[in-house]
């Protein structure tokens, strides 16, 4: 029983621990690179959240919301914040197929240079439909770890990728939140 | 001693009058007959009851401010007064006295209708070239930009109700707005996440420490929203009245925070800045009447020009969003936006032929042009022989009193969080309606001087008989006529109880140099009907299931067979409504 109650307590204080540089599939400690690119996958608002998170940490970055492969030049790490807008689409000036091309040419690319990608979803429950969901699947998969506000994970959809691809998962209550862990995911 | 073993089941006299009362209370809440809470699923169908008076309004304190105005013994225009500026506090980015809009007013004992104009109006420097840089149009300048910004008009409008046919004082109705913003209220998911999708404008326009942000952070849903600024403000203006806004303190510091921004707005053009007044258009749909301001705001325009098409088409028949409702409804949206482009405007500006534009001919001219089988290539504006003069985004409210008379009113500083520009210290956002004034320099509905942009907004009453019948309205920028026209028929030829009427699905079409624009649909409307449309020669765009897109419309409908009053809230929004 003591046994039980210790390994549940433990289990416990790692989940809710927000500050704890979360550990991959194999134990190790998940860590990112500066200069960092932030750009949206979707062209949701949350974008702009990510700059203000970054600044708020200090780091140095770069916000580009359209961003291509040779925007990757001085990058060491991507940040993809996952969100769809019709409107923030409307504003670009571009459609949904022409954002997921955009987005999986700058991916592979990433990938192909060895970068990282760093994924958010900080629109929690309101961010979440049909679009953004498809944007979910296709790109988080390429991503090194993700953080997240929980409420945007109700229905597991982060949960199942994430562990299906071995990327470690932070859920925050709520954006504010999200400053600790990101933070602490950077050299 | 009895025995109980043989003696046959007794009820208890208690508790069968229980049940009976309990099974008699759910019946009762099921029908409407009773006031009760609404159900958790925002998106049932729900008609708030009254038999005295109702208010229904886009959140639950507004019509609860509203409600309280009638029982203290107000009026219906005194309540809407007092909700207009409840909804300053509690849906700050959909309205307020940095903004404008229109009121449509029933008096029941003298029977007299009227319309109040409080539009906002571009300032005297404007002219039609004003949003042109290097030979094309700065987007920034007309949005987020101290250009963007128009002579605010809620005020005023506010005021010139009270002032002739309420029966309180400004003081008085201003009460639960200063309340509503120095205590504050629990932020929901629609505030939230249009505080999130208006997070950029708010970051660059107003600051990571202004009010509307939470420590530099959108607002989430269960955090407190308080705008102790705003109380001030209101408080400022209970004390020393509209004068304070158009003339004093307030006209100072709006005039700093637009120059700042790069705008042009005066303290001439604050002082000058007066409401109008006029007769509401008209309009007849079989035993039904409606009554809507007339331009700059288009709204009650298009809904009877709308009306006018559909008249003599089989629309039972077609059953409700069916592929043929839908078809004929869009190409008859495209042709109105024909006329739009082209003839609205102002109507102190420029010549438009109300009169041609709402006529049945013309209606079924419209008619004529549709053809069943298939979208159409093209769709020109009418044409008329004589000009004559007839003289989103948003937010809505409705008032119904006990002694009949009706207030409908819409309000708006255009897109959420308007252009982010607050003056300071005053918690209030200025709009950035100049963005409802064409691009082009020669539309009729270009800037210009003191000209007011044309407005899609349309609240509106509706008889049946000589009886008021419906008081609707509703945000939602060009989609306010076709999402309002559809609760109509909604309402009139399927049967459909208000808040049925409301919650149905809509769609929406429009056209652009006489060209189809897609059709924009909730996703609730069957796939088959979508493949059906698309094999009409449609482009479709499938929506969410409960899309603001459509719009957040609120309503109240009297009920004289049963003498009741029912008031319809739009789940899209946080549509509330409260009666007595």
């Amino acid at each position: 029983m003591k046994t039980i109650l210790s390994l549940s307590f433990i289990s416990i204080t790692l989940m809710v621990n927000p500050g704890v540089a979360p550990g991959n599939a194999a134990g190790e400690l998940v860590k990112f690179d500066q200069p960092i690119l932030i750009t949206s996958a979707g062209q949701s608002a949350e974008v702009q959240l990510a700059s203000v998170l970054s600044k708020r940490a200090g780091l140095d970055v770069t916000l580009n919301k359209t961003a291509t492969p040779s925007d990757l030049k001085q990058a060491k790490t991507l940040v993809l914040v996952l969100g769809a807008s019709l409107k923030g689409l409307g504003v670009a000036g571009i459609d949904a197929a022409e954002e997921k091309a955009r987005v999986k040419h700058l991916v592979e690319a990433a990938k192909n240079l060895n970068i990282d990608i760093l994924c958010l979803h900080l629109g929690g429950e309101a961010r979440r439909g049909q679009l953004t969901d498809q944007i979910i699947e296709e790109f988080l998969p390429y991503g090194k770890m993700a953080i997240i506000v929980k409420t945007g994970n109700k229905d597991g959809l982060f949960t199942s990728i994430c562990a299906k691809h071995g990327i470690p998962l932070i859920e925050v209550d709520k954006t504010v939140d999200a400053l600790a862990p990101f933070k602490n995911a950077f050299i | 001693m009895k025995d109980t073993k043989n003696r046959p089941l007794e009820p208890n006299p208690l508790i069968l009058t229980g049940l009976i009362v309990y099974f008699a209370f759910v019946l009762a809440c099921r029908t409407g007959r009773l006031e009760s809470h609404p159900p958790l699923n925002r998106h049932q169908p729900y008609n708030y009851v009254g038999q005295k008076g109702m208010v229904v309004a886009a959140h639950p304190l507004a019509a609860e401010a509203g409600l309280t105005t009638l029982k203290k013994g107000g009026n219906a225009v005194d309540a809407a007064v007092a909700t207009a500026f409840a909804l300053n506090a509690a849906e700050p980015f959909a309205s307020g006295i940095g903004g404008g809009g229109f009121m449509v007013i029933y008096l029941a004992k003298k029977k007299i209708l009227t319309a109040i104009d409080f539009r906002e109006r571009a300032p005297a420097e404007a002219h039609p070239k004003m949003f042109i840089q290097n030979g094309k149009t700065n987007e920034t300048w007309r949005l987020t930009h101290g250009l963007a910004v128009a002579v605010p008009g809620a005020l005023a409008g506010w005021a010139l109700a009270l002032r002739k046919y309420g029966t309180k004082s400004l003081s008085e109705v201003i009460q639960s707005g200063i309340r509503i913003a120095e205590e504050g209220f629990t932020v929901s998911k629609t505030f939230s996440k249009i505080n999130k999708d208006e997070y950029e404008k708010l970051i660059h326009m107003a600051g990571e420490s202004c009010c509307y942000l939470n420590q530099g952070f959108p607002y989430e849903p269960g955090d407190t929203f308080r705008n102790p600024e705003l109380a001030g403000t209101f408080r400022l203006l209970a004390s020393g009245g509209i004068e304070e806004f158009y003339q004093g303190l307030l006209a100072e510091k709006i005039v700093e925070a637009v120059k700042e921004h790069g705008g042009i707005i005066t303290l001439e053009d604050l002082a000058s800045y007066e409401p109008q007044e006029n007769t509401p258009l008209k309009g007849v749909y079989k035993d039904f009447t409606i009554y809507s301001p007339g331009l700059p705001a288009s709204g009650g325009l298009h809904i009877i020009q709308l009306l006018n098409i559909l008249e003599n088409w089989p629309v039972k028949e077609w059953k409700h969003n069916s592929p043929e409702y839908i078809h004929h409804l869009s190409e008859a949206f495209r042709f109105i936006f024909a006329d739009r482009a082209h003839y609205l405007g102002d109507p102190d500006s420029v010549t438009v032929p109300v009169n041609s534009l709402i006529s049945k001919d013309y209606g079924q001219q419209i008619r004529s042009r549709i053809n069943p089988k298939h979208a159409l290539k093209t769709y020109p504006y009418g044409e008329f022989d004589e000009r004559d003069n007839a003289q989103e985004s948003t937010t809505h409210l409705c008032v119904l009193d006990n002694e009949g008379n009706i207030v409908s009113l819409t309000q708006t500083i255009n897109h959420f969080f308007g252009s982010g520009i607050i003056p300071e210290k005053t918690g209030f956002l200025l709009n950035n309606e100049m963005d409802d004034f064409s691009r082009a320099p020669a539309s009729p509905n270009a800037p210009d001087s003191k000209k007011r942009p044309l407005s899609s907004q349309g609240p509106l009453i509706v008889f049946r008989g000589d009886r008021p019948y419906l008081a609707l309205g509703s945000p939602g920028g060009t989609r306010i006529f076709t999402s309002l026209f559809q609760i109509i028929i909604n309402s009139i030829e399927y049967g459909m109880n208000l808040d049925e009427a409301i919650e149905a699905p809509r769609f929406f079409s429009y056209s652009v140099l006489g060209k189809a624009g897609d059709i924009a649909l909730e996703a609730r409307i069957p796939e088959s009907v979508v493949d059906s449309l698309k094999r009409l020669g449609h482009t479709v765009e499938v929506r969410e299931a409960y899309d603001k897109y459509f719009g957040g419309a609120q309503g109240i409908m009297i009920l004289w067979d049963k003498h009741l009053i029912h008031g319809g809230a739009d789940s899209r929004r946080d549509g509330h409504g409260a009666g007595y």
